[in-house]
């Protein structure tokens, strides 16, 4: 940024032969140089996909037009009106969303009060549960939802053999999916569990930036544990929360493959988040422009609801 | 975000290859002998049983080609799990596999799309072409000409515990009442055990669903001026749904919103006196990987080890078996492939009467009509071959995977047996669906 922001004129020329203007020019490319790469890396990765995908979305991509090459006919809104009128789209809309809100929610939330114990407890423990959070941190998404999936599962499960184990409970062969609302508070368990680690590891450093002055000063003016934190500790957090809670709802916005990999790849119809849902169109039923174009709304939806977190930040970022 | 960015790069990844491409077209110029292959590699995909139960065969029709043709050959084998996806992105760029395997159900949406190189100037040259069975030749087939060839075929049988059966006194069933009233018996004699299924019968498992259905007089779907038109909601395909949620509901104690891929696995922990299977499957519940990630592990007898039997499922008419869906693989050119010719003729290698033989002694069914009565005189493979000479097969329409792999079927099966809707409710909603996916 700085580089960026200050003004090329100001910076001492060089003098040592060659035309100014030259100069002065290159002077001015250089920020620009610096940042190809990355701009390069960002085009590649991810302004092609999502241009070529907002293409797809207009477009009638049929599987013969895959195979021989042929090219795509143009559709105009025909994709998008046929995902708009249909009913199921609004459901995993709505589905997506209370999923995201409830992840969002619990996640960030526990990740709070784990930071707030680990700012208390000995050194010793702070650092079994630093270590205990990183290592299921660095667990990949597929794996810990394997584990989950037979921890869950009907006939061999541990968490059915458990409960069984409680005098007057019948879990023995329970199915966990049968219910959507079991099967979901399975997910978004498995959800709340693999975000907590960056949360709480997050906030844990933004507490330890409270100036302990502060918190002195307030204990020494009377004001009690709960006083300490409204007072003092959240509001020095309040932009590390909004950012923390950002990157959440985006990650939770776009859940898939907790999801996908819970269900065998076969995800029912009650298991579809707008994430799946594309999938599902796009590979499984070869609606490509489909698919692209439930992607986008989906796009177009989480930008909306991060409207409001940007702006916060922009907020934050001027009052600094 | 990175999650969702993973599916527009997909999406992305599959376009920018199918955009790189279109010049892929290849004929052997430049060699005199079309099937002079030396110094060129063969590349082929197959699924994975061949590379763990017959690999042997695999490697000896490789052996005979390189032999004559001097090429060589690097065979991949695929797992079966999403492979459509990944070969859909393959076959949309340029490097693509010169020979593919496909389940039977999953072939007529490469055939009818253009996926496979057309095989019928040659169909003389491949051993008992005029007897393929047709559940495998009919999806290779579009507008006359021939783009596949059969490679084998599975045919699903009843296998039951012989022990379990003698212990509660009772013979293997002979009609549906005698299978039911069998279960019944078993069911009661082992009431204390709550994890007892008499009948093991995931609830996505829509190869045996659909078996009840077509047993009925029922079938999937029909063509009807040139529409496909579900028929799941007609009362003799509903007859069957029922009877088969029926038997699903009252004997399975297993997960029904699971599908049949570890069937084996929990019949092997001795829980369950039936299941419907492959008849390969009747080894598979028998003894088992003791590491099933890993292929190359050691082979260790499951609980019930030499105490089952297989004969095929009575059906509803007195005498006559269930259908049974005829399932099995065919392999296709890839029509972007740069070597049609060796392609072609490494697949007649691997499909000649002596690979077929060599299939035979592992159980699975010959590609030929003219190769089964051979097949009913292997041991273990007499209920299969039994079996298959009544079967059903899917609608062969170009977009059936997508009806499969869009899971509307397994959606319709487990919304019954969990009681969420009627069978009537369900079948209706599954014809809305294939409707609509057939005639997309």
């Amino acid at each position: 940024m700085d580089v960026l922001e200050s003004p090329p004129e100001a910076r001492p020329a060089v003098v040592t032969g060659g035309p100014r203007r030259r100069r002065r020019g290159s002077g001015r490319l250089t920020p620009y140089l610096l940042s190809l790469p990355t701009l390069v890396v960002l085009a590649g990765l991810l302004a092609f996909p999502l241009v070529r995908m907002t293409m797809l979305s207009f477009q009638r991509l049929t599987l013969r037009d895959l195979f021989t090459g042929a090219a795509p006919q143009w559709a105009g809104f025909a994709n998008y009106t046929t995902v708009l009128s249909d009913g199921f789209f609004w459901t995993v809309v709505l589905r997506t969303i209370v999923v995201a809100a409830i992840c969002v929610a619990v996640s960030v939330l526990a990740g709070l009060l784990i930071a707030l114990l680990m700012h208390r407890v000995s050194g010793w423990v702070r650092l079994a549960m630093m270590v205990a959070m990183m290592l299921v941190w660095a667990l990949p998404q597929l794996v810990a939802t394997q584990v989950f999936t037979w921890l869950v599962d009907t006939d061999w499960g541990v968490l059915n053999w458990m409960l069984d184990k409680l005098p007057g409970v019948d879990f023995s062969n329970h199915s966990w999916f049968v219910d959507p609302v079991q099967g979901w508070g399975v997910i978004i368990a498995l959800v709340v569990w693999g975000a907590v680690p960056f949360l709480a590891i997050s906030l844990y450093a933004g507490l330890s930036q409270v100036p302990k002055e502060l918190v002195e000063a307030a204990t020494v003016d009377g004001a009690g544990a709960w006083q300490t934190l409204r007072r003092i500790k959240l509001p020095i957090l309040s932009p590390l929360i909004v950012v923390v809670t950002t990157l959440s709802v985006i990650w939770d916005m776009g859940l898939f493959t907790q999801v996908y990999i819970a269900r065998a790849s076969k995800p029912e119809l009650d298991y579809y988040s707008l994430a799946v849902y594309a999938y599902q169109e796009a590979f499984a039923r070869s609606n490509y422009s489909g698919g692209s174009a439930i992607a986008i709304l989906t796009v177009l939806l989480v930008l909306g609801v991060m409207a409001f977190y940007v702006r916060q930040m922009f907020r934050i970022g001027e009052a600094d | 975000m990175k999650r969702r960015i993973a599916v527009a790069a997909a999406v992305a990844a599959t376009l920018l290859a199918s955009a790189g491409c279109g010049s892929g077209g290849g004929s052997n110029s430049g060699s005199s002998n079309p099937l002079d292959g030396k110094g060129k590699t063969l590349k082929v995909y197959l699924m994975v049983d061949a590379q763990s139960s017959w690999k042997e065969v695999v490697d000896a029709a490789s052996a005979k080609f390189t032999q004559d043709t001097g090429a060589q050959v690097t065979v991949e084998y695929q797992q079966w799990a999403n492979h459509l996806t990944k070969l859909d992105a393959t076959l949309a760029g340029n490097d693509v596999p010169d020979v593919i395997e496909l389940g039977n159900t999953e072939a007529s949406k490469y055939v009818f799309n253009g996926a496979f190189a057309d095989l019928t100037g040659k169909l003389s040259t491949f051993d008992n072409s005029g007897s393929w069975l047709t559940g495998l030749s009919a999806p290779c087939q579009s507008d006359g000409k021939t783009y596949c060839v059969p490679y084998y075929a599975g045919a699903r049988v009843l296998i039951y515990r012989t022990d379990l059966f003698q212990q509660a006194n009772i013979k293997p069933p002979t009609s549906y009442d005698e299978l039911v009233a069998a279960a019944t018996k078993l069911q009661q004699a082992h009431a204390s055990d709550p994890k007892f299924s008499a009948f093991y019968m995931p609830g996505k498992y829509w190869y045996a669903a659909m078996a009840w259905v077509y047993g009925a007089g029922g079938q999937i779907a029909k063509q009807d001026g040139g529409k496909w038109v579900g028929t799941l909601e007609q009362p003799a395909a509903e007859q069957g749904l029922q009877k088969w949620a029926d038997l699903a509901k009252q004997f399975s104690k297993g997960d029904p919103t699971k599908d049949e891929n570890d069937q084996d696995a929990v019949y092997g922990q001795g829980e369950s006196a039936m299941l419907y299977g492959n008849g390969w499957e009747v080894g598979a519940v028998q003894s088992q990987h003791k590491d099933p990630n890993d292929p190359n592990s050691a082979m260790v007898d499951t609980k019930v080890k030499d105490k089952v039997a297989a004969i095929p499922l009575p059906g509803f008419t007195a005498g006559q078996g269930m259908p049974t869906f005829l399932g099995g693989s065919i392999l296709g050119v890839a029509a972007k492939s740069s070597k049609k010719d060796l392609a072609a003729e490494w697949v007649k290698d691997f499909t000649s009467t002596t690979s077929q033989d060599a299939l035979l002694a592992k159980g699975v069914l010959p590609n030929a009509t003219t190769l089964l009565d051979q097949a009913a005189a292997v041991k273990g493979s007499e209920a299969t071959a039994l079996a298959a000479k009544n079967s059903w097969f899917v609608p062969n329409a170009p977009k059936w995977a997508d009806v499969e792999k869009g899971n509307v079927l397994q959606q319709m099966l487990v919304d019954i047996v969990t009681g969420k809707k009627s069978v009537d409710e369900a079948a209706k909603v599954a014809d809305a669906a294939i409707a609509s996916t057939l005639n997309g």
